[in-house]
């Protein structure tokens, strides 16, 4: 983490060979392109690795059954036969969409996937919300002040918010703001009374504050909100100290150029130097940051999720893993593969975008 | 630049406008499941646990979290009621013994369904039979092993033709979850139903339907007013069951008062803790989980396939750990009286139960007796200290299973008679490797499959019993076979007391504690006490605030 805050702005790589031949287009395919091996390689990797302790029936039953009925169960299911067979099998399964049931409660992979990644999409959302807001105005004042006594308090709580492993900064945020001063709920993601409302919409998006705003109940919103602060909070600060120190040294960065120093010179105000000249520059950067970012988020939402009850892929993936249900737990790492992947190529195409010169 | 700009300056005054907007929503929630005290008997009770589902349909599923749900929603031929578990008629107007191997019930008539399909002796049939057919490795068709086949002479009356003649624990399997009874024209006959599809079709029969069904995060029940079994009018208009993964986060709730009741499965510290705060009540009951210790009569100390077999040394390292252990100060320091010493191999509170281990041991009257192991030892002839290889679980019989092993192990061994060799593995391979004679001396616990003392004999002590630790006692099996099939109460209880007495003697399991069951409530929430009772059946009817 500290190489990527220190290093320089990555968005000035330099241009491999000339754009020509190449052009948006190209770039955009082959980019896109690239996701499926991405995706290819890691649902392999699950597959066999899951595979080393066996078949996913005798794991889940943790020699409840007789063996018998184990292996008869093992039988009807086919984990019996050759594992290339069966990978093979797997995959034209998923590629058609077929990611079976779960071992432990029987549930369709597809609809949990559904159910659950909505949850964790609408968790990240607020993560990065919390991220932007906190990391990118402190980041301009921090700059602005550099050197500062408020500069020094900033880049201390920049390394403070993304050195403390996110289920302690949510424990602390619970024990501090839930249990001991009471403002915001101790878990879940709404009250009672508002998920079961969320549950009779008609077309639910399973993000519960898009859902209320859809359906014009503004109590419903703000009871989603306030339970929804601090589980964002406890996983946005995490990237809000990444982004803030980004902020800062590019604006410091830019503050040294040239046509900075002849706005200077020309005696303009040090604030609207950071607010008029340098934001711009420095955002630039967040945007390829934030595609990394959002692997780390996603790590960071299985134990934000499970800290806050918030009935995530995160909180399901912990479930299903205690379970040892293996079928699960595939359809939960190739969901979060495809989400960074895919995040990944956006994220390529708007610095592409931006910044004509990472083209090739 | 302008408008950029104006871009940053919007950007700046979101960031302060959000920080306002969520500053504001601080305040306690309107909407919040909080649901503040009515005193009104037709309020909605919310219920909070940790217990799991995992499946609606009864052929699915074998554990508490699903048979709670099921409790409130299906029907069984018999039930009890809240206070006690005593089979009594439920769907059923009558059910009894009509031979030996007859067990005939009546339906009361005019019964239907939620969604108004004619219940009748149909269904009853369907349910057991598909029960047995589809036999899901996560049901509970093993408690159906009785039945021979099923008759339906008419509209309301079911034969049940038994195997086993006089099957004194068939009308507790028919309160069993092997026994709700499932709509014939909903349920496939071959296959699971989704629980979507089961509360799509408002295949209900109980004091509640199910209003809404999210998986393991929120169910909403409604009393439902056509129910006709022995619970009743529910003593609310409806109830919400909250899921928890973290104890704490439903130990809050409770103190906050967003849930009116919890149990399942708060931590004996959070017990504790709850005891001590005057906003919540906690309520404890009869429980039938038992844990104990196993003596595998090949691989422990002078076994009979180790190099020093020897019968008489290896009595005598189970008297003297039996004289040793102090289950009071388990209780007390481990559990904080969450669970409670057991003296027998049937937990107090069963018909039949006794107190063999407390007189045979000890000091007679539950203290142990280090004299008494020091003599029992050298009596045998066993003179320095016998090392003990003593396996527990640290993921399956809750977190302070370790702290209960670590007191065995100091209690054995401040005796200067045992040295202990504790280790711990977990629940994947300890439950096999435990059958497989990986482990001399080993930590189980039960729960019980129905409320009858039986239920913690023959799993155990017939055809070699289910732990498979190679302890055999003809005499043990013919009492066991024989109180299985007396009729006569009295004659079976002692029938039952002599079985305790004669497994107290050879101690093939050593037993330890019983659990009781624990809930936690709201000051202002009443009727809990009612439903902890030896049924082991949570019912939402009896709660009101």
């Amino acid at each position: 983490m500290a190489t990527l805050i220190d290093a320089p702005p990555p968005t000035v790589a330099a241009p491999k060979s000339k754009a020509a031949g190449g052009g948006l287009g190209r770039y955009i395919l082959i980019r896109f392109l690239l996701i499926f091996p991405t995706i290819f390689i890691l649902v392999t990797l699950v597959f066999f690795l899951m595979r080393i302790t066996g078949d996913p029936i005798t794991a889940a039953q943790g020699g409840r059954l007789p063996q018998e009925q184990i292996d008869a169960l093992v039988h009807q299911a086919g984990y019996d036969r050759n594992l290339l067979i069966q990978y093979i099998e797997y995959l034209g399964n998923i590629a058609t969409g077929n990611f079976g049931r779960t071992i432990s409660d029987g549930r369709p992979v597809v609809e949990m996937l559904a159910k659950f990644g909505a949850a964790t999409l609408e968790l990240s959302i607020n993560a990065v919300a919390v991220a932007l807001l906190v990391g990118i105005p402190l980041g301009m004042f921090a700059a602005h002040k550099r050197d500062k006594v408020p500069d020094a308090f900033l880049r201390t709580f920049a390394i403070l918010c993304y050195a403390t492993p996110v289920f302690f900064a949510g424990l602390l945020l619970k024990l501090t703001f839930s249990v001991g001063l009471g403002w915001f709920p101790v878990a879940g993601r709404a009250s009672t009374t508002t998920e079961l409302a969320m549950g009779r919409l008609v077309a639910p998006t399973g993000i519960y504050w898009l859902d209320a705003l859809r359906s014009g109940d503004l109590s419903a919103f703000g009871d989603i909100v306030h339970h929804a602060v601090l589980p964002a909070v406890a996983l946005g600060l995490l990237t809000a100290g990444v982004f803030l120190r980004l902020v800062r040294t590019n604006v410091i960065g830019t503050l040294g150029k040239d046509y900075v120093e002849a706005g200077r010179s020309r005696g303009v105000s040090e604030y609207r130097l950071v607010t008029k000249h340098a934001y711009k520059p420095a955002l630039i950067p967040i945007i390829t940051v934030m595609g990394l970012q959002i692997a780390l988020l996603l790590g960071g939402a299985v134990l934000t999720e499970t800290t806050f009850e918030w009935k995530g892929l995160g909180y399901q993936l912990a479930q299903y893993l205690t379970a040892r249900d293996f079928v699960a737990v595939q359809g939960i790492v190739m969901l979060l593969a495809v989400i960074v992947a895919v995040t990944n190529f956006v994220v390529d195409i708007a610095a592409a975008l931006i910044d004509p010169r990472v083209r090739y | 630049m302008t408008k950029s700009t104006k871009a940053l300056r919007s950007a700046i005054a979101l960031t302060g406008v959000s920080a306002f907007a969520l500053t504001a929503c601080t305040g306690p929630s309107g909407g919040g499941g909080g649901s503040t005290a009515s005193e009104n008997a037709n309020s909605v009770i919310a219920y909070g646990t940790t217990d799991k589902v995992t499946a609606l349909d009864p052929a699915g599923s074998y554990d508490n979290g699903s048979f709670m749900v099921m409790n409130q929603i299906y029907s069984f031929l018999l039930n009890s009621k809240p206070g006690g578990a005593e089979p009594t008629p439920d769907l059923a107007e009558s059910a009894s013994f009509t031979t030996p191997t007859e067990f005939t019930v009546k339906l009361k008539g005019d019964l239907k369904w939620a969604n108004g399909h004619v219940l009748d002796s149909k269904d009853v049939k369907f349910s057991f039979d598909r029960q047995v057919k589809i036999s899901d490795p996560n049901g509970p068709a093993s408690l159906l092993t009785n039945i021979e086949s099923i008759a339906t002479p008419d509209a309301t009356t079911v034969v049940f033709t038994l195997e086993k003649a006089n099957d004194q624990t068939f009308p507790q399997i028919l309160t069993s979850p092997a026994a709700p009874i499932v709509d014939d024209e909903v349920f496939p006959a071959d296959k699971l139903l989704s629980d979507d599809e089961i509360v799509k079709a408002n295949a209900f029969h109980g004091q509640y339907v199910i209003d809404s069904f999210n998986k393991n995060t929120l169910v909403s029940l409604k009393a439902w007013p056509d129910y006709k079994g022995v619970l009743g009018k529910p003593a609310n208009a409806g109830a919400t069951i909250k899921y928890y993964t973290d104890q704490t986060n439903m130990k809050l709730e409770v103190k906050g008062g967003q849930i009116d009741v919890a149990n399942r499965s708060l931590s004996a510290t959070d017990i504790d803790d709850l005891k001590k705060d005057s906003n919540v009540k906690v309520h404890v009951g009869p429980g039938g989980e038992m844990r104990y210790i196993v003596f595998n009569f090949d691989t422990m100390p002078f076994g009979a396939k180790t190099p020093e077999a020897d019968p008489k040394k290896a009595l005598a390292v189970r008297q003297a750990a039996a004289d040793l252990i102090d289950r009071q100060a388990i209780s007390d320091q481990v559990y904080k009286g969450t669970y409670l010493p057991m003296w027998s191999n049937v937990p107090s509170g069963f018909a039949g139960a006794n107190e063999s281990f407390k007189e045979a041991y000890g000091d007679g009257s539950g203290k142990p007796s280090l004299d008494k192991a020091k003599k029992v030892m050298a009596d045998a002839g066993i003179t320095g200290p016998v090392n003990i290889k003593l396996q527990y679980n640290p993921d399956h019989y809750g977190n302070s299973s370790g702290d209960e092993y670590a007191m065995i192990k100091d209690q054995l061994e401040k005796s200067g008679l045992f040295t202990v060799d504790l280790q711990s593995t977990e629940w994947v391979t300890y439950n096999t490797a435990s059958k497989k004679d990986s482990y001399p001396v080993f930590q189980l616990g039960w729960f019980p499959d129905f409320s009858d003392a039986d239920n913690y004999l023959t799993p155990f002590f017939v055809g070699g019993g289910f732990m498979n630790n190679h302890y055999s006692n003809a005499e043990v099996e013919t009492l066991i076979a024989k109180q299985l099939i007396t009729a006569d109460k009295a004659e079976r209880e002692k029938t039952i007391q002599e079985v305790q007495n004669l497994l107290a003697k050879d101690i093939s399991t050593l037993p330890l504690l019983q659990g009781a069951q624990v809930a936690v409530s709201g000051t202002n929430v009443k009727g809990v006490d009612s439903t902890l009772d030896a049924s082991f059946k949570f019912r939402l009817g009896t709660i009101s605030k």
